[in-house]
């Protein structure tokens, strides 16, 4: 499978450059941001959600996912394609006897991966956090804790494949970092359901959470697939 | 008929307008160091890389193996190895490590990534970061990228830019003993008609993105044939006795030239001009360097053939 070289070879250039780091600092972020929040007020934070400890915890974890995770896709994806804009990589590795697609798809393949360890962080440390509080072992929902991890992030995959396809199209990467920031912030306003940007939010708040869900995986697809087309027919300089 | 490994019919490249590239029509033969010369913007990158499917075409079609590009890129890059311009490479990784990044791609025994690193000499330096890298490592490190995948058609972008002479030698030895040690075609630019005119036994002279010249390096040698100057007493009247005995003459600059530098000119000329009493200070034969007929190549407008 081509895409599974590439792919084998791409897990090779993340060596020494820091971003399994990044991937852990997002989730270890969040996380002692809510361990501040509460360690600083924990009993009036008890009291606010008597009962209801772990969603609680989890809806204030949830606040901010969205925000990090677009942060976080802007940042990984800029990384991974400086490791080929920097030397002009591309030339050299697009004249390699492997099909572009393939090469776009790995990318996008590391991407995820580095993401879903994000998000897989992310849900152990708010199980962790609310053990760390005392919040009951019986009555964590531990569904609701990995769809905190799992719903947003795969509601924000049209805006990964369409910053990934931005970052590797643009040598210059003040364009689509831009917009990656410009978008993260605007995930915090839960605005309109027709937006992309408000889907990651709207995965864990709304109550058709898998519409989102859906819409997300979809629309990721889509955004993916026009991506691969543009890169499989550029001209490389 | 000879098998051609590269031929292009009527390549072209069209930038906003601009032709980078027009009519180009390339023709590389088995077994051969085919010098792709031109100054600089010429439209030998350009070429290259619509060799190697990084650009698509405007117009023309490109047949490398004897099959079109177009169709099966794959199985034709398989077969090529390619430097583009400076080197490429991820400095964050080890030489061995940057081998290995393509090596994982194009699917070779990982022995070959040792063997490379012999061939370039490297061997010592494999394991440490390439940023750290002079000019001349990283050209060896992307020279040996090429050959990682054993191919048939080797396209080397100006290999030697930037490299001090003693790299530049090292280099020249080494894709000169390709096409004899393991059968390899070699395409190789260069603005330098000197760097190429050692390794090359045809070359290609492109300019403002057409091609000029094509044809053997002894050939591009026979247009850059001599003279003879003469320098005589009285330039004037031996003028005019040299062409009453129907040998072509001209004067400048008080000497007298002829074309013709055979023996049976020469010693006539010399003859007539002593028996009417003209004194001969000068004969001297003047070649033009084969770097002068390339200057005049690619300067003017008219191409030699």
């Amino acid at each position: 499978m081509t895409a599974g070289r590439a792919f084998r070879s791409d897990l090779l250039k993340l060596k020494g450059k820091g971003l399994w780091l990044l991937a852990a600092a997002g989730p270890v972020g969040l996380i002692a941001m809510q361990a501040l929040n509460y360690g600083l007020r924990f009993d009036y934070m008890q009291k606010r959600y008597a009962g209801n400890a772990w969603g609680g915890l989890l809806d204030n974890i949830a606040v901010f996912v969205p925000i990090a995770l677009l942060m976080g896709i802007t940042i990984l994806c800029s990384l991974l394609a400086n490791i080929e804009h920097h030397t002009s990589a591309w030339k050299q590795l697009l004249a390699l006897p492997v099909p572009r697609t393939a090469v776009f798809a790995a990318k996008f393949a590391v991407a995820v991966m580095l993401l879903a360890v994000s998000c897989a962080l992310l849900s152990l440390g708010a199980a962790a956090l609310g053990f760390i509080f005392g919040f009951g072992a019986g009555d964590m929902p531990g569904a609701e804790i990995a769809k905190l991890g799992l719903y947003p992030f795969l509601a924000s995959m049209p805006i990964l494949a369409l910053l990934l396809w931005l970052c590797m199209t643009f040598r210059n990467q003040a364009v689509p970092i831009t917009i990656g920031v410009v978008m993260a912030v605007l995930s915090i306003f839960g605005m309109s359901e027709w937006l992309p940007v408000n889907w990651p939010l709207f995965a864990y708040t709304a109550p058709q959470r898998e519409w989102f869900l859906g819409a997300g995986v979809i629309g990721g697809a889509a955004v993916l697939a026009l991506g691969a087309l543009h890169f499989n027919r550029k001209d490389v300089n | 008929m000879k098998e051609w490994v590269v031929e292009t019919r009527n390549l072209s490249k069209k930038y906003k307008g601009r032709y980078a590239v027009s009519g180009l029509n390339l023709k590389i033969a088995k077994g051969e160091i085919y010098g792709f010369l031109g100054p600089n913007g010429a439209g030998k990158t350009t070429t290259i890389r619509m060799l190697l499917g990084l650009i698509k075409p405007s117009g023309g079609t490109i047949q490398v193996f004897g099959q079109p590009l177009q169709k099966h890129r794959m199985s034709i890059l398989k077969k090529v190895g390619s430097l583009v311009e400076y080197p490429s490479y991820y400095g964050h990784l080890s030489a061995a490590d940057n081998l290995e990044a393509i090596r994982r791609i194009i699917d070779v025994p990982k022995q070959r990534i040792g063997e490379v690193l012999d061939i370039v000499g490297l061997t010592k330096e494999a394991r440490r970061p390439v940023k750290g890298f002079s000019l001349g490592m990283k050209q060896r490190l992307g020279i040996a990228s090429a050959l990682l995948g054993s191919p048939e058609l080797l396209i080397l972008d100006e290999p030697t830019n930037g490299l001090d002479s003693s790299s530049i030698l090292e280099i020249r030895e080494l894709i000169k003993s390709m096409p004899k040690q393991y059968g390899i075609t070699v395409l190789i630019s260069s603005h330098l008609l000197g760097e190429v005119e050692q390794m090359a036994g045809v070359v290609g002279i492109i300019r403002h993105g057409e091609l000029v010249f094509q044809n053997s390096i002894a050939s591009l040698q026979q247009q850059a044939k001599g003279h003879i100057a003469l320098r005589v007493s009285e330039a004037q009247r031996a003028l005019l006795l040299l062409q009453k005995y129907g040998i072509d003459a001209m004067l400048s600059d008080h000497r007298l030239t002829i074309g013709r530098t055979d023996d049976e000119t020469v010693a006539k000329a010399v003859r007539e001009l002593t028996n009417e009493g003209h004194s001969i200070y000068r004969v001297e034969e003047r070649r033009k360097s084969l770097e002068e007929l390339f200057l005049q190549i690619v300067g003017e407008g008219g191409g030699l053939s």
